[in-house]
């Protein structure tokens, strides 16, 4: 960690000696950690000390991106005239909608003493106990702990200074016997929110539950999503529908449906980085503040996120969803996906399933197929249970579905008040914010073999 | 650079540690992304720094540091071996390397055009030709041509005494079209979806595309797809394109004969594999014309180098031999667990990436037919082109990978075109059901730059060969 006054310093400095008509630099530094187990030993044990720094630099009308890992000064002033040289061997670009101006952010707290100061000591031993959990119900055990601490940073010569420190934890554990396997995780900013104990006793129960898996044919049947299943398919819908360009190109579900009723009126979906269930960042990568994008609300479709040029080429206002600039062409991304909890109690949702299959996780969801009717696909893995008179009977091998995720919500007949942080694959900043959902109708297009 | 690289080693080695190496890695970058309307895009990235793997106590270590100066490189050398003292915690069976000869090499990709030396000018107005041939239609709603170049010096340094350089250069391009009708959109591509082809190569591999030349047609075929019938839910024959068929091979026999996923060290992210070393020279694969093989040293290949991110010499291994499976990707730690050597598979997505078994270029051989002789000889069919989504479960055996569009074959020609085709199946069934193989007229290596795996997340780049390919049996549709 450099800290906020030596980094704005220093990186002052170097927006000082820019000569293009504007300059804009965004920093992201990390020191993270990451203890893998398998077999019921660490088998990989990494840490990366990192920074990135991302100039854009604009001379009339024309853009240039050029990014560096070092802090050394000469480094830094040379990628920053690297920018402007790539800037000015460019055509004007119309869309250019100017650099971010200086805004409010909300002051959050994302920072966290002992979880930047988790040693690889503490990490092992943390996986020790869970090891020994597992040992003892003579399940081998699989997972990954992993800890970071790093700082974000934006200025800008239109007067931006943002600046957050941040801290994070996850961790994932998955039991296995011969013949089943049981999964949990969970992720927050402060490692002291994790309960790892619980995080074992669940894990192994469920793989416990689920020995000696029975067949179950593929067809269409009332189904409990726990939240990580419920966050691999909203992971997929914000790739393929809720960012910038799905919606730009007419590919999003959400694409020439706004304002129209698409799901049962319980479904809500929208991003939200500014919630406490979330792990929070107050601004995104250009320095605008986030905003809370509904993408469904009470089943209307709302839109999709913005950054400045998506929004300046659609008539509308950024909503604080830019990613890095190297990056940008792929359009603004949602970070901290949500779906709003709803009443009921995840035991009694699984008490009014008269046959049913209650999954807890996906294994590899794709959501290419027909992403305009958001259509996924994908496999359950690591517990999966059948459901008879209202009471989990047996594990069942693991099944393939395949269906329209908006078609399902329309047959949603319960959802949790409980909601779970699921870590995302595509962000350091952000997470999956899921309940549990009952559907009345889901549809498994396929089989395997456990 | 090399020197420090040394003294570092030396430090660990007079620490006792078992074994130690040391990677130093620059990788420049550019990317260029364009419109009709324009650059989308356009970035360069340099990204440099060391990364250290320590053995001690039968575990490992590894800690990366972007700061490549000398105390900098002490104190990530004493971090990586305080981490290995703490994996050593969970010990239950130390680790062993395989013996490997000590390498003191210099291996360069051999190009012949420098793509950074080529200037913005050329590369933005070959892009920007084709897009404007993709605009041309009012259907059309999006289009865009995009580059990658990667130029990556790597010195690996090991305290057994390696001492190996290697100078890789890595360029990629491709074009795609969305049209629309209001309703729904489709899109094309060209010459292979999600970014195009890639290979270790210069620009001449860029111009050797002829991106202009493939957009017209691309054009026209994503236009027709919105007007196209959608693919019949029944069980019939499938001929897979050769980009297709890349990644049926990716994914249903690269990922699982990675020995470290059949021993179960990958379960926390990607899951195992069926594959698992009790049905080596046992399992049929598949059927007698399946003959599949792991050749780092593929001419171009995207997953072509010297040696592997541990110093093992780039070599060719059998993975399915006359449709048997008899042997895996491997690295000097898995490779001694079945008694084997290493295949040289152990890569890095950069000097903050601890080495993992990884596909270099997989390859299927091609077998005897022209495709017009292939398509004649089939009665009733559907001939999948290029990848459009793809899903397999965490043993690598039912997998769902769809296309971006198909033909129905009707008496040995190809008919009307269906969109959102897709087709699923069990792995082993599925390639034992491969009746035929197209001839090397046909056979091109598919650089995939986008292989995912690892906690934390890495990126590699790989490749297939292939040519298209025939299977009986194969369920379609699925989709309603």
């Amino acid at each position: 960690m450099i800290g906020e006054k030596k980094l704005l310093k220093k990186l002052e400095a170097i927006l000082g000696v820019s000569k293009a008509d504007h300059t804009e630099i965004t920093f992201i530094g990390s020191n993270s950690s990451l203890t893998r187990y398998a077999n019921s030993q660490i088998h990989q044990n990494v840490a990366e000390n990192n920074h990135t720094v991302h100039f854009k630099t604009v001379v009339g009308n024309k853009i240039g991106v050029a990014t560096t890992n070092s802090m050394s000064t000469s480094d830094l002033k040379q990628t920053l005239n690297d920018s402007i040289e790539i800037a000015k061997q460019q055509p004007e670009n119309p869309h250019f909608p100017g650099l971010s101006k200086p805004a409010k952010y909300k002051t959050l707290n994302t920072f966290d003493e002992a979880t930047a100061k988790c040693s690889a000591k503490d990490r092992a031993n943390i996986v020790k106990r869970i090891i020994a959990e597992s040992d003892a119900a003579k399940f081998t055990v699989a997972g990954s702990l992993a800890t970071s601490h790093g700082e974000i940073a934006i200025i800008n010569s239109n007067g931006v200074q943002a600046y957050q420190p941040t801290t994070s934890a996850s961790v994932i554990c998955i039991p296995m016997s011969d013949t089943s396997s049981g999964y949990t995780s969970d992720m927050s900013r402060k490692i002291s929110d994790i309960d790892f104990d619980s995080i074992a006793k669940i894990a192994i129960s469920k793989c416990d539950l689920s020995q000696n898996p029975k067949q179950v044919e593929p067809d269409t049947y009332e189904v409990i999503l726990e939240p990580p299943a419920v966050a691999e398919m909203m992971e997929w819908l914000n790739y393929v529908s809720f960012g910038s360009k799905p919606y730009e190109r007419g590919m999003s579900f959400l694409s020439g449906k706004e304002g129209k009723k698409i799901t049962s009126d319980q479904i809500t979906i929208y991003d939200n980085a500014l919630s406490a269930k979330s792990v929070a960042f107050p601004f995104d990568m250009e320095g605008s503040p986030k905003k809370k994008v509904y993408f469904v609300k009470n089943g209307i479709a709302g839109g999709p996120v913005y950054d400045r040029l998506a929004a300046l080429k659609s008539g509308k206002k950024s909503t604080g969803h830019a990613v890095t600039p190297d990056e940008s062409e792929g359009g603004a991304f949602g970070m901290n996906i949500h779906v709003a909890p709803g009443n009921a109690k995840r035991s009694e949702m699984i008490k009014k399933v008269k046959k049913g299959i209650l999954v807890t996780r996906f294994h590899y969801i794709n959501g290419m197929i027909d992403p305009g009717n958001s259509v996924l696909t994908g496999m359950t893995r690591d517990g999966t249970f059948w459901i008879e008179n209202g009471e989990i009977q047996y594990g069942i091998k693991n099944l393939r579905f395949t269906d329209s995720v908006m078609k399902a919500f329309k047959s949603v007949k319960a959802i949790s008040k409980e909601t779970s942080r699921v870590e995302s694959w595509w962000s350091a900043v952000g997470c999956m914010n899921c309940p549990t959902i009952h559907l009345g109708k889901f549809r498994f297009s396929g089989k395997t073999e456990h | 650079m090399k020197n420090k690289l040394l003294q570092t080693t030396k430090y660990l080695k007079d620490k006792g540690v078992d074994y130690a190496d040391c990677r130093f890695v620059s990788t420049k970058s550019e990317s260029l992304s364009v419109d009709h309307d324009g650059v989308e895009g356009m970035s360069r990235n340099l990204d440099v720094g060391v990364g250290i793997r320590v053995l001690a106590n039968g575990a490992w270590g590894f800690a990366a540091t972007a700061d490549i100066t000398e105390a900098s490189l002490k104190k990530t050398a004493n971090q990586a071996l305080s981490i290995a003292k703490a994996s050593a915690i969970t010990t239950k069976e130390k680790v062993v390397l395989a013996k490997q000869k000590v390498a003191k090499d210099h291996y360069r990709t051999p190009f012949k055009k420098d793509p950074f030396e080529i200037s913005t000018e050329e590369k933005i107005n070959l892009l920007s030709q084709a897009c404007k041939i993709l605009k041309d239609k009012k259907q059309i709603r999006t289009t865009n041509g995009q580059m990658t170049f990667h130029k990556i010096k790597k010195l690996f340094v090991s305290t057994e005494g390696a001492v190996i350089e290697q100078d890789l250069m890595e360029s990629g391009a491709g074009i795609e079209v969305v049209a629309s009708n209001g309703k729904e959109s489709q899109r094309r591509s060209y010459p292979n979806s999600f970014g195009g082809d890639f290979a270790t190569r210069g620009y001449e591999f860029i111009e050797s595309m002829n991106l202009p030349d493939h957009a017209e047609r691309i054009r026209e075929e994503a236009i027709e797809l919105l007007t196209a019938d959608s693919c019949p839910d029944e069980i019939t024959t499938v001929i897979l394109g050769g980009p297709l068929l890349a990644l049926q091979v990716h994914e249903s026999c690269g990922h699982p004969t990675e020995l470290d996923r059949a021993l179960g060290t990958e379960i926390s992210l990607a899951g195992g594999s069926f594959m698992t070393p009790d049905k080596l020279n046992k399992l049929k694969y598949g059927s007698d014309i399946v003959n599949i093989y792991a050749d780092a040293t593929t001419k171009g290949g995207l997953g072509t180098f010297g040696y592997d991110d541990e110093g093992v010499k780039a070599r060719r291994i059998p993975l399915i031999k006359k449709g048997k499976f008899v042997g895996y990707l491997s690295s000097r730690e898995t490779a001694p667990v079945i008694g084997r050597k290493s295949s040289g598979a152990m890569r890095a997505d950069g000097w903050n990436r601890l080495p993992l078994v990884r596909m270099v270029n997989v390859n299927l051989e091609p077998g005897s037919w022209e495709l017009d002789d292939l398509i004649k000889d089939t009665k009733k069919g559907i001939f999948f082109d290029l990848n459009k989504s793809w899903s397999i479960d965490d043993r690598r055996l039912n997998f769902q990978f769809g296309s971006e569009c198909a033909w129905e074959i009707k008496n040995g020609k190809l008919g009307r075109m269906f969109k959102n085709p897709v087709y699923t199946g069990i792995t082993p069934e599925f390639w034992n059901s491969c009746d035929a193989i197209c001839n090397k007229n046909h056979w091109h290596v598919w650089g995939l730059p986008n292989c995912g795996k690892g906690e934390p997340m890495q990126t590699a780049h790989v490749a297939h060969g292939t040519a298209p390919a025939r299977f009986r049996n194969v369920r379609v549709g699925v989709v309603k």
